[in-house]
């Protein structure tokens, strides 16, 4: 059975390019080649904002697990050392929760266009 | 495909990365029927297999310079191109019609003794087409390479085994559906 179907697919039908393949592809080259390239995204102008994106969400994660971690009974009694009071005030005041949020919304909508660009071509 | 020589891409190759566009002319000229060749084994359609043909001549430009030279210019070309006919399809999807209608169809058609060779053989390729994507992408490369299985695999970008593990399968379902189909020139020498 395999060499009748091979026989059978193989002897599938060759077809020419018709005459004015070659020109149509080179004019979409051409108008390729003569369009702006496109703008390639800052990574080293970001890089200092995913680290301080990174550092925000590391103490987040850090805060809840500490959180979790505590017993009931300690958790009202719980005071934070001055060190960590300073960082969240700090933060608190400069809106950086709102920051990071931003940040991040940026970050999810750029991954998401980027493989929708990537899922046309 | 033979008589396309690999200096001759290589050269046309670095002119057009040197900026000498019109030298990926030289590119399409050699291999314009061989990828429209395999477009037309993936979709059936002549309009389409070049319009599709054309989108991975296009890709093969931007993607130039990706080109590693340690295999041969056509291999890549060929993977570039199956790799985006496989996406086109599953983009949109031919017409086709379910394995299980042509079944039906041919084994209706077999029971008039008249049934031509020639709309059997058509059939049997149809229901290559209409095989799960997987199965049909293994053997329509197979096919196209001349039933060479690392030329297929290396157009799949998959090992040697996956293929024929692959074609097989595909072989398998195409037994089980269309079994009168496939044995029709037996029972004639018989």
């Amino acid at each position: 059975m395999e060499d009748e179907l091979d026989r059978i697919v193989s002897m599938q039908d060759e077809i020419t390019p018709s005459s004015g393949f070659v020109m149509s592809v080179m004019d979409a080259v051409r108008e390729e080649a003569s369009a702006p390239q496109p703008i390639p995204f800052p990574w080293m102008r970001a890089l200092p904002v995913f680290a301080a994106l990174g550092i925000v969400l590391a103490m987040v994660i850090v805060g809840i697990v500490e959180a979790a971690r505590m017993p009931a009974a300690f958790a009202h009694a719980w005071t934070p050392s001055p060190a960590i009071e300073t960082v969240v005030h700090t933060l608190a005041s400069s809106n950086t929760g709102w920051i990071a949020f931003a940040l991040l919304l940026t970050l999810l909508s750029m991954v998401f266009s980027i493989r929708l660009a990537g899922g046309k071509r | 495909m033979a008589s396309v020589s690999a200096a001759d891409d290589l050269t046309d190759v670095e002119r057009v990365l040197a900026g000498d566009i019109p030298a990926f002319e030289g590119i399409v000229r050699r291999w314009q029927g061989p990828l429209i060749n395999m477009a037309y084994r993936f979709c059936n359609d002549r309009g389409r297999a070049e319009e599709m043909a054309q989108e991975a001549f296009l890709r093969t430009y931007r993607s130039l310079a990706s080109w590693r030279k340690d295999a041969a210019f056509s291999t890549w070309l060929f993977a570039v191109a199956a790799n985006l006919y496989r996406s086109e399809l599953k983009r949109m999807p031919l017409q086709n019609v379910a394995l299980d209608d042509i079944a039906e169809l041919t084994d209706k058609r077999s029971s008039h003794a008249d049934f031509e060779m020639e709309d059997r053989d058509r059939a049997v390729r149809k229901a290559v087409l209409a095989l799960p994507a997987k199965y049909r992408d293994a053997m329509v490369l197979y096919y196209f390479h001349e039933m060479d299985v690392p030329a297929a695999a290396k157009s799949l970008c998959l090992p040697e085994g996956t293929v024929k593990a692959r074609l097989f399968r595909g072989r398998e379902i195409l037994r089980g559906k269309l079994p009168q189909l496939l044995e029709a020139p037996r029972l004639k020498e018989a």
